[in-house]
């Protein structure tokens, strides 16, 4: 009995004349966890407050279960939400809590009972059913929060930023267990955030926003693997893709990308791909390499002469900053065993298959 | 050197902070407890050497004859005005909260028409001296047949009380976090039931920290009921006090007792919500 | 802002809104606006409105009767002594207060708790206990400078003009001055220990950080505490009548309203006389408004 989210272009302008959410279309299908990521102020947090009804829609219509409640207040939307600052009833036990909406619902109380108890049993919260929010830590209050939304048993999950009170530690165990939860409860949800390592770990799909407008929605493979534009390429992954602004260039049917001093022959395979890229010679390109791609000169492929600047070592790989005569410095994530030392001028391999090509002026992929 | 005359400089500092905090009081309470010959001896004595209560029995019992030099007093008159003074702070303090809080709700959270113009006003008349307003209250009153009932101090107190009050409590509802009642929304509260379970429980401290300042303004009012009472069926414990003032002599036993009785619960009061009271005096003016 | 027809939430909130501000809405505007419009009515008519006569318009000449009259001349002469003594012993007193109770020390709690109490108490008490004191025939002031020899017979304090207001607007300063301590307490809680820190490493000691530091930092509640002591002043009447009832050589504008209104029930002119009071009340706001505003920018 799983449904769905649905958003029809859906738009919001605040008063003053700010377009928040500019037309956003999409759907979370059952039991789909859907993230929407997205820089602060690029509209996710509105967007979500829209579907919870708690501001009121400009244009366009938004269904929960194939119900329109595009007009309908919050109550009436069987949906459930899981704030920031999880705004627990502070003057409640847990056990109030959890049990609140059950009782606005005029559930019986044994029914009551048996559901918080169901609850607190799954989110491990049974011996702190008599505490007050204030005598819990920040991760038990975030399960708190998550039970007083799981015991609804809603249509639809709304998840604001859960985690982005929790220390890092936490953060990362929270993931988890928000994840195993709702494959139990199998409702859709629509999970908020700013971090793209959380929106990757935990999204079935990943939808990327802003400015108020979606960019990119798709697996995080998809989404890692062909970003749609710049914005969504420097986005998604740590550290960072490098954007190198370069040229291509066309000699009887060898296409070559050069920035710096470093000339890098395209291979056939990935002009196939892209076959667009050929209309592209002699014309400024942005050239987008993920630090990853790199590997030691030995390995063959492209070579890129570059100056090392700094080596930061992250223990099971280092971290390497580089000037690659690009004004911007370069990223590269490199095995342990590579040795460099900070202004050695060396060169780097770059993996040839997995270069990614953006029209300079639009942004947008080639 | 210097730190030790900082020290006792700021340790004689302190003292006098107390003594002229305290001293009022001291003399007041060492009045009530002496004679009228020991107060009327000079040299006069600052502590009367046979404490004795005579002057709260004479006040609250009342004087049988002249012996109480100028002042008359009557059983039960000044216990009926605390009483007046105690049910008149309660009874407004509860009126004043319940429309101050659904008002200062109204205001700092919900958008409805003309909400922003009406709320300058009603925060704007917060400066209007009272007085400009008692005198044609005293007619309209009047001819309400409001003068020298407790129901129509009440309905003044309100008045003049409710626009501070609604400030004061504006300032709380605006520093609260939405999420809470926004989560009630979501659990199936319609938004006066947010208000009613989830807004004024977080509100909680905030309007006990009013109560005890509104306890203290009705409790200290003396003009409003100077001018609106004329017998013991609503006059405060304020404007009966002024009666034991003689004309040409004054018992000053018996009126320092009816100040010390007078002053008992404004200071308890002031004393117990201390922290809470000066915060909001503190964080709001 | 465009809001789409028919949208529930929007119209509960509106419904709400208008619910819950009514009954303040309805008291405030039946208690303190209509009366006022109703006594402003009355001053610009003649003769008593208690007596249900038939008063005709006469424009300002209630106000200029007012202005006029030499009591009440006299009172706002008194008036203005009480307001520059009171507000001027207030900041200086209150700074005093607040930089001694400022840093931590032990009992620092009792002593805040205690400091306090004059505030809360009816300023008629403060009144009554201040009396004993002032009392011309066994004051303990007379008693206590008698005995030290500083005066030779007991002196009338209350009777003599400028004396008789330096007591009695000592009576109020105590009950206003721990609100103003606690203004300026809580404006040097907000300076920042480091500016001080900071301050001692360019080798400026604790007279000219004060002078320095502390007194231009502390201006936005100067302002604050200047206008409370202004407006409280300005109206002062309670420890007055206790003190020393409506005699003339201490009466304020409000005495004089409400002995103007209610002893010889001439309501056009008292409301007149309270109207140019609630005037100059406003003048004095509007101009620390504006000085507070400067100040904090």
């Amino acid at each position: 009995m799983s449904g769905t989210i649905s958003l029809e272009s859906v738009s919001k302008q605040f008063p003053g004349g700010v377009l928040a959410v500019d037309d956003l279309s999409l759907e979370v299908e059952p039991g789909e966890f859907l993230v929407l990521v997205g820089p602060s102020g690029c509209g996710k947090t509105t967007a979500l407050r829209m579907v919870a009804g708690l501001e009121p829609v400009t244009s366009g219509e938004i269904r929960i279960n194939d119900r329109l409640v595009t007009r309908l207040p919050p109550r009436e939307r069987d949906i459930a939400m899981v704030f920031q600052n999880y705004a627990l009833y502070a003057h409640m036990s847990v056990r109030g809590n959890m049990g609140f909406g059950l009782k606005m619902a005029r559930l019986p109380r044994q029914e009551i009972r048996s559901r918080v108890d169901g609850a607190a049993e799954m989110l491990g919260l049974t011996d702190l059913l008599d505490r007050k929010p204030r005598q819990l830590s920040g991760g038990q209050r975030q399960r708190v929060a998550m039970g007083r939304a799981i015991v609804r048993e809603p249509a639809a999950f709304l998840m604001d930023e859960p985690l982005s009170n929790l220390d890092a530690k936490l953060r990362v165990e929270m993931r988890g267990e928000i994840i195993r939860v709702q494959r139990r409860i199998a409702a859709p949800a629509l999970y908020v955030t700013h971090d793209q390592t959380e929106a990757m770990t935990m999204g079935d799909r990943v939808a990327i926003l802003r400015d108020g407008v979606l960019q990119q929605l798709g697996t995080p493979d998809d989404v890692y693997d062909s970003p749609v534009n710049v914005f969504v390429a420097g986005f998604i992954g740590s550290p960072a893709m490098n954007l190198i602004p370069a040229t291509l260039s066309s000699e009887a049917g060898d296409v070559a990308v050069s920035f710096g001093t470093t000339r890098l022959s395209v291979p056939a395979r990935v002009l196939e791909r892209r076959p667009r890229l050929a209309e592209f010679a002699g014309r400024p390109v942005t050239l987008g390499v993920r630090p990853e791609d790199f590997a030691p000169a030995e390995r063959g492929d492209g070579l890129a002469n570059v100056t090392v600047d700094r080596v930061e070592s992250l223990g099971s790989e280092l971290v390497v900053y580089l000037d690659g005569g690009v004004g911007e410095p370069l990223t590269a994530r490199l095995a342990r065993q590579a040795t460099l030392e900070p202004g050695q001028q060396t060169q780097l391999a770059i993996d040839l298959n997995r270069l990614y090509f953006f029209d300079a002026e639009s942004g947008e992929a080639i | 050197m210097t730190s030790i005359g900082w020290r006792i400089a700021k340790f004689l500092a302190v003292l006098v902070i107390v003594v002229w905090s305290l001293g009022p009081i001291a003399i007041g309470v060492t009045t009530s407890i002496s004679t009228q010959r020991e107060v009327n001896d000079i040299p006069t004595r600052w502590v009367p050497a046979h404490p004795t209560l005579n002057a709260y029995r004479d006040l609250l019992q009342g004087t049988s004859n002249q012996r109480a030099g100028g002042t008359v007093t009557e059983a039960g008159t000044f216990s009926r005005s605390l009483w007046n003074s105690t049910v008149l702070a309660i009874v407004s303090t509860a009126v004043i909260l319940v429309v101050s809080t659904m008002a200062a709700y109204a205001f700092g959270r919900l958008r409805f028409r003309f909400g922003g113009a009406l709320f300058a006003v009603l925060v704007g008349t917060i400066v209007i001296p009272i007085f400009v307003v008692v005198i044609a209250l005293f007619k309209l009153m009047a001819d309400a047949h409001l003068i020298d009932t407790k129901r129509g101090l009440v309905m003044v107190f309100v008045a003049t009380l409710t626009p501070l009050a609604t400030w004061l409590l504006y300032t709380q509802v605006r520093e609260m976090p939405t999420e809470p009642e926004e989560a009630a929304l979501i659990d199936g509260c319609r938004r006066w039931q947010a208000f009613v379970r989830v807004v004024v429980p977080q509100m909680s401290s905030g309007i006990a920290a009013v109560a005890a300042i509104l306890v203290l303004s009705v409790w200290g009012e003396f003009l409003i009921p100077l001018l609106l009472t004329s017998t013991l069926t609503a006059k405060p414990v304020t404007v009966q006090i002024t009666e034991y003032v003689g004309k040409y002599v004054t018992n000053y036993p018996i009126l320092a007792a009816a100040g010390v009785l007078a002053l008992i619960p404004p200071a308890l009061l002031a004393l117990i919500l201390n922290k809470r009271i000066t915060g909001m005096l503190a964080g709001s003016s | 802002m465009r809001r789409a027809k028919g949208d529930r939430t929007a119209r509960e909130t509106q419904i709400l809104g208008w619910v819950l501000a009514l009954p303040a809405l309805a008291t405030v505007a039946a208690l303190i606006l209509y009366p006022m419009v109703y006594g402003f009515k009355q001053s610009i008519r003649s003769g008593g409105f208690l007596f249900g006569e038939k008063p005709g318009y006469v424009g300002l000449r209630n106000y200029r009767d007012v202005i006029h009259d030499p009591t009440s001349q006299d009172a706002v002469r008194h008036t203005l002594e009480y307001l520059l003594l009171a507000v001027s012993l207030e900041l200086v007193l209150g700074m005093f207060v607040a930089v001694t109770l400022h840093r931590v020390f032990r009992g620092r709690g009792f002593v805040l708790a205690v400091l306090i109490l004059p505030w809360a108490l009816p300023s008629v008490v403060s009144g009554v206990l201040w009396r004993r004191v002032f009392d011309p025939d066994n004051g303990l002031l007379n008693s206590l400078l008698l005995q030290l020899h500083v005066i030779s017979h007991p002196h009338l304090w209350l009777a003599s003009g400028r004396g008789a207001i330096v007591y009695i607007t000592l009576v109020h300063v105590w009950g206003v001055l721990p609100l103003v301590s606690l203004i300026f307490l809580a404006g040097l809680q907000s300076i920042p220990e480091e500016v001080y820190s900071a301050s001692s490493v360019d080798g400026a000691g604790p007279l000219r950080q004060f002078r320095h530091i502390t007194l231009p930092l502390l201006r936005p509640s100067m302002a604050i505490a200047l206008t409370v002591g202004t407006l409280l002043a300005i109206s002062i009447f309670d420890e007055i009548y206790v003190l020393n009832g409506t005699a003339l050589n201490t009466r304020s504008i409000l005495i004089q309203v409400y002995n103007t209104t209610f002893v010889q029930a001439d309501f056009a002119h008292g409301t007149a006389l309270a109207f140019l009071l609630a005037g100059a009340t406003a003048v004095f706001g509007g101009l620390y408004a504006l000085a507070l505003r400067r100040s904090t920018v």
